[in-house]
């Protein structure tokens, strides 16, 4: 048994390093080259010394009585710090030139320390173990997101964006904390031990209206049916790096929020909430997909796009948790890798041209990397079997289904069908479509190749991982 | 005064800022509904506190914690809104229109 200091070393190595960075930038004279030298050291230290920590299928290790670390814990931490690293290393560029119309990014190393705060929010919600803690990792984890969104000053759509964000975002806040309160009413106590014990021995209407207000709040951050409107905006407003962090860092706080919130305090009641989840669910994704078809401009596609794949997450959570968090986990992983795939690609792209599907056009012909690698991130979003995605759906929906809520799976695979179409569309600028006129040149430095690259073999070895580790098919009996 | 009273005041509150949001077409009247919205959450902790039996000190920190965070969250929306000023010249939300379908 490892003792607690051990597997407290990555957080702390985190919280530091956002101030590290800033101390760092103030003192030393190279003020780019050493802060972005500092983060990136100390995110892929983070990375590994999660790696170093054994998963243990246990309780977890408690610190203070209010901080676990627990499986679920280290590897969604893992998501958030490789979602960290491929948000900075695709933020890089834009701090050098403008790219899809905006000026160039400016401050990198503010920007870099906002960023991890924001991940640091990430780890402080899935160790939460108590109300006030969860409260205060969520508002850290969306906070710095508000800033990141209007970063670029000298961009319009930047500040209209953030605007839209920030009023939705203290909207749900609010709802949230008001369900909180009623929640603290009801249970007569903030810590998630006393919560379950309280919904164990019975319920009452105030528990219901708490999970009502809960839920709205939620609902605005992970982009739930109707409280998406504000996703397409700010994620077309945002700058391209920002979009990216906000669709897998944001997102997946979000889904660690509810899966540490349904499968701890609330599991006692879970199967009397699971018909809202699953209303809420199918109609996300519905509307997602629907949205999606008729875009034109990428990264309003891509918001669609999360918002639909959202709703498959929260399929997952039909389920009984050791299956539903085995497959989130998986998920996550494999989104965030697609996910920044397709973003590495835009981001390119949108460095010669506007961030429109027509800038695809002739792609392949141009520069077959990145078209490949298009391809692959848009089939394994989109759930196509010998990649990574299609496992991932397939135990989100196998979770889905150990509960036997059949109906719910079918209509989301169907969905998934509608999804194919879209992200063909893509795939069809990219392969099919001829060029108009002549194409501007697209080239590549040398850390947007290695990431592609690396992203790109990602996608086909996840897919492949299952059958390799015990690891990912523990939860699962067949 | 009992625990109905304070949570009726409280929810009254929040309906207010509710009606208010929706209602206000400027900016920082939005932001002044959102903290009303926030602060009747604050009551309602304090309430349960303080006529509830169990844990009375969490619910009073809870909303002591609030307020601070809350005001960090007004503080980015205040520099969002100065920097949408500054490009706007107003701070009416029927200009938020230039990013849309």
């Amino acid at each position: 048994m490892y003792s607690i200091s051990n597997q407290l070393i990555p957080d702390l190595i985190l919280l530091a390093l956002p101030f590290l960075i800033l101390i760092v930038r103030l003192c030393s004279k190279r003020t780019t080259v050493m802060p972005w030298r500092i983060a990136n050291l100390g995110l892929i230290a983070t990375f590994v010394m999660l790696n170093m920590i054994p998963l243990t299928n246990s309780e977890g290790a408690f610190f203070l009585s209010n901080w676990r670390v627990d499986d679920f814990g280290v590897l969604m931490r893992e998501v958030f710090v490789l979602s960290g690293i491929l948000g900075l290393w695709l933020a890089k560029d834009y701090f050098d030139h403008g790219a899809d119309g905006k000026p160039a990014l400016m401050h990198i190393t503010e920007f870099m320390a906002t960023l991890i705060f924001a991940t640091f929010g990430g780890f402080i919600v899935v160790s939460a173990c108590d109300m006030l803690t969860l409260f205060l990792g969520l508002e850290m984890a969306t906070i710095p997101m508000y800033a990141l969104t209007a970063w670029n000053k000298r961009d319009q759509y930047g500040s209209e964006a953030a605007t839209k964000y920030i009023l939705m975002g203290s909207v749900a806040t609010a709802f949230e904390l008001f369900g909180f309160s009623y929640l603290y009413g009801f249970a007569g106590s903030i810590h998630f031990s006393q919560i379950a014990s309280a919904t164990s021995a019975g319920t009452s209407p105030l528990l219901w209206i708490a999970l009502l207000f809960i839920f709205c709040g939620i609902g605005f951050k992970l982009t739930l049916f109707p409280f998406y409107t504000w996703a397409p905006d700010v994620y077309e407003g945002a700058p391209t790096p920002v979009t990216a962090v906000l669709s897998v860092t944001s997102k997946a706080t979000a889904i660690a929020f509810l899966v540490v919130l349904l499968y701890g305090p609330l599991a006692p009641v879970q199967d009397k909430i699971v018909p809202l989840v699953a209303l809420l669910a199918c109609t996300t994704l519905f509307v997602g997909n629907l949205g999606a078809l008729k875009q034109s401009r990428l990264r309003r596609f891509m918001a669609y796009s999360s918002i639909a794949q959202a709703g498959y997450i929260m399929i997952a959570l039909l389920g009984p948790g050791y299956i539903s968090k085995t497959a989130i986990v998986y998920y996550l992983f494999v989104y965030t890798v697609a996910n920044y795939l397709a973003f590495f690609v835009f981001g390119v792209i949108g460095h010669y041209r506007p961030e429109s599907f027509n800038s695809l056009r002739g792609l392949s012909k141009q520069n077959t990397l990145l078209a490949v690698a298009l391809a692959a991130a848009m089939f394994s979003l989109a759930g196509i079997p010998p990649l990574a995605g299609f496992f991932g759906k397939f135990h989100l929906f196998f979770s889905g289904a150990t509960a036997g809520h059949y109906m719910v799976v079918a209509f989301a695979v169907l969905n998934n069908v509608l999804a194919l179409y879209y992200y063909l569309q893509v795939i069809k600028s990219a392969w099919a479509d001829e060029p108009e006129g002549e194409l501007s040149p697209i080239r590549m430095v040398k850390r947007q190749r290695f990431v592609v690259i690396a992203l790109l073999a990602a996608t086909i070895l996840l897919g492949v991982l299952p059958f390799v580790s015990n690891n990912v098919f523990t939860g699962f009996t067949f | 005064m009992t625990l109905m009273n304070c949570l009726i005041l409280a929810f009254l509150l929040f309906g207010i800022g509710v009606w208010g949001l929706i209602h206000r077409r400027h900016l920082v009247g939005m932001l002044i509904s959102m903290e009303l919205m926030l602060n009747a959450a604050n009551i309602n902790f304090i309430a349960f506190a303080y006529f509830t039996p169990g844990d009375s000190t969490s619910g009073s920190i809870f909303s002591a914690f609030v307020i601070a965070v809350t005001a960090c969250e007004m503080a980015i929306a205040l520099a969002i809104i100065v920097s949408m000023y500054r490009r706007h010249k107003s701070l009416d939300v029927e200009q938020l229109r230039d990013l849309h379908d």
